[in-house]
């Protein structure tokens, strides 16, 4: 019985989400599938930065691969979305091992270094890749097609998105109440507890690492989809900006902040698009602030209301 | 043509060596690596052009008055973002300081906008050409004034009363507030010495380079180069490591592409972690827990 009504709000929400559509226009209803793109990006993102504790900072050019995997599958060799999605995130996830592999071995900054140089190293590659990545203008994508079906409008494109987040938020949620989200909390709490638990810590960092470019390769491969276009420009630094706000203000270490975070933001820079100036000011001013007196972000805010709220890893 | 590729190798390595010791400065002393030096770089030569456009001054009086402002600078985003968050955790400082770097290019954005600047030479003198290799003026400038600068820097360092304690509240801050040594001050000054060196490699660039906000980005990731390159942490070992940096960046742009030269950090910093993690200059070191 207790279980049933644990549901409840639960089997509300997913129904709510399903019916959406019917209650927004093409514009609204992209807003909101880009808002569940970003849910996943600032999912994957907080494994690394506020699970884990690691300064990772490739989380656009992860985000970059995923997209340019996805829509160079599709377009270069003709593979479908439902398969270049998974190949998506594994690509993603296989460059992120490689990249932290030497780093996370070692204390310190090396892997925020490394993970800088590899995100400029990643756009050189989309600029100077020639045919292969069709250069600084980048390519579009074709619409999605599964089963036969055409996936054109911005409402047959949530109904893509949708299932596939929320799929990676459940399981990104029981894998941190595993014994690998304790480990990864205990190496950010203290590197020297964690060992002393029998944890290993290279073991560990790079699963974490692994696991957080999967889940943002995946959503680069649904911003590909949703956008139709794919560009050297969309993955970096600015990109990169707007992830370490979502993750930030919407709370580091919580799956909740996460989602909240993505959601309140995501609309801010459709606003101010145009404006890139304005966006790095009003979103670096946001960044520090909430770091300086929210450093708990939205979830933390919310937790110390509603203790429910607060997340437990055991 | 390989000793052309040298000498301006060496010169452009300079700069990075310059801004590696700025970082490498802050980071031993408050152990904050600070993902705004780039910005500090970048707004030194911005300075340079308000003081030159903005309020028509001659080249001497806009750099020096650029000198102050990042002085002004240093002090002032210490006092600003650090200081309020001298008991957070580590990650918030240093996401704070990531912060600091996209609101600087975003104010410089709004003034330069999209377009790439470029400043007018500051000497006109014809480059010099001794057995075929042409020494620019500019180049020789460069070299000039940073070796000037770290001769200055170390001598300061190891050799007058304020460097020693520098050197000792840098190892120990709590022994050093206890002998009396005002801590605050000691942060201020580290930001301000930081910003200074980073600004002044921003500065003698000015007059040669192109002006855009994203300008900082590209050196900040060679001077991490240059400083995994010498050993990080090592102060010595971030001068080396932007020289050397500076000349496989040439080498690299001469002998194989120019396009080669973007990439040229990354390759260094992974062979580096392959090869010997801790640098050219740097100790393996234990960790007492």
């Amino acid at each position: 019985m207790q279980s049933v009504a644990r549901a409840v709000p639960w089997v509300g929400l997913g129904a709510a989400l399903a019916v959406l559509p019917a209650l927004t226009n093409d514009y609204t209803q992209y807003v909101v599938s880009l808002s569940l793109v970003y849910v996943l990006v600032a999912v994957g993102f907080n494994i690394i930065l506020g699970y884990a504790g690691q300064l990772a900072f490739a989380n656009a050019a992860f985000f970059g691969i995923g997209a340019y995997t996805v829509g160079l599958l599709r377009v270069q060799l003709g593979v479908p979305v439902w398969a270049g999605l998974p190949a998506a995130g594994l690509v993603a996830a296989v460059s992120g091992a490689l990249v932290g592999f030497p780093a996370l071995r070692l204390r310190g900054y090396y892997l925020a270094i490394v993970t800088v140089a590899f995100s400029e190293l990643m756009r050189w590659v989309y600029v100077h890749g020639g045919a292969w990545t069709f250069g600084p203008s980048g390519f579009s994508v074709p619409d999605p097609v599964l089963f036969g079906w055409v996936l054109a409008s911005e409402k047959a494109k949530y109904y893509l998105i949708l299932p596939v987040v929320l799929l990676l938020l459940g399981a990104t949620r029981n894998l941190l109440r595993s014994r690998f989200g304790r480990a990864f909390a205990a190496i950010r709490d203290s590197e020297v507890v964690a060992v002393s638990l029998a944890v290993d810590l290279a073991h560990a960092k790079l699963l974490a690492f692994t696991v957080s470019a999967f889940l943002v390769g995946v959503a680069g491969g649904l911003f590909a989809v949703l956008l139709g276009r794919v560009t050297p420009d969309s993955f970096g630094m600015g990109e990169l900006l707007l992830h370490f706000v979502i993750v930030m203000l919407g709370g580091l270490g919580s799956l909740l902040g996460s989602v909240l975070g993505a959601l309140v933001l995501t609309s801010l820079p459709e606003l101010l698009r145009n404006f890139q100036a304005w966006q790095e000011i009003l979103f670096s001013l946001l960044l520090i602030l909430g770091i300086v007196f929210m450093p708990r972000g939205i979830a933390g805010l919310l937790a110390s209301r509603w203790a429910r709220l607060g997340e437990r890893l055991y | 043509m390989l000793a052309q590729l040298l000498i301006s190798g060496v010169a452009q390595g300079s700069i990075y060596a310059i801004v590696g010791l700025g970082l490498t400065v802050l980071y031993r002393a408050t152990t904050v690596m600070n993902f705004a030096h780039g910005e500090m770089y970048m707004l030194g030569a911005f300075f340079v052009y308000v003081g030159l456009h903005g309020l028509g001054l001659p080249y001497a009086g806009a750099m020096s008055a650029a000198v102050l402002a990042s002085v002004v600078l240093g002090f002032l985003v210490e006092r600003v973002t650090i200081r309020p968050l001298l008991h957070a955790p580590h990650i918030s400082l240093v996401m704070a300081t990531v912060g600091l770097s996209y609101l600087f290019k975003g104010i410089a954005r709004l003034f330069w906008g999209q377009d790439i600047f470029p400043l007018p030479p500051l000497l006109s003198v014809r480059p010099i050409q001794v057995r075929g290799i042409l020494l620019t003026s500019q180049d020789l400038l460069i070299t000039g004034s940073v070796t000037f600068l770290l001769v200055a820097f170390f001598g300061f360092f190891h050799a007058t009363r304020q460097g020693k304690l520098v050197q000792a509240a840098s190892q120990n801050l709590r022994g050093a507030a206890l002998v009396g040594i005002n801590i605050g001050l000691f942060f201020g000054a580290m930001w301000a010495a930081s910003t200074v060196l980073g600004a002044v490699a921003g500065i003698l660039v000015a007059p040669l380079s192109l002006l855009y906000p994203e300008m900082g980005t590209r050196v900040l990731i060679r001077a991490f180069a240059a400083m995994t390159l010498g050993g990080f942490g090592n102060l010595g070992g971030a001068v080396l490591g932007g020289v050397l940096m500076g000349v496989v960046e040439h080498l690299s742009g001469g002998y194989l592409s120019t396009v080669f030269m973007d990439i040229a950090p990354f390759v260094v910093i992974i062979f580096v972690l392959l090869v010997r993690p801790v640098g050219l200059l740097g100790r393996r070191q234990a960790v007492r827990v």
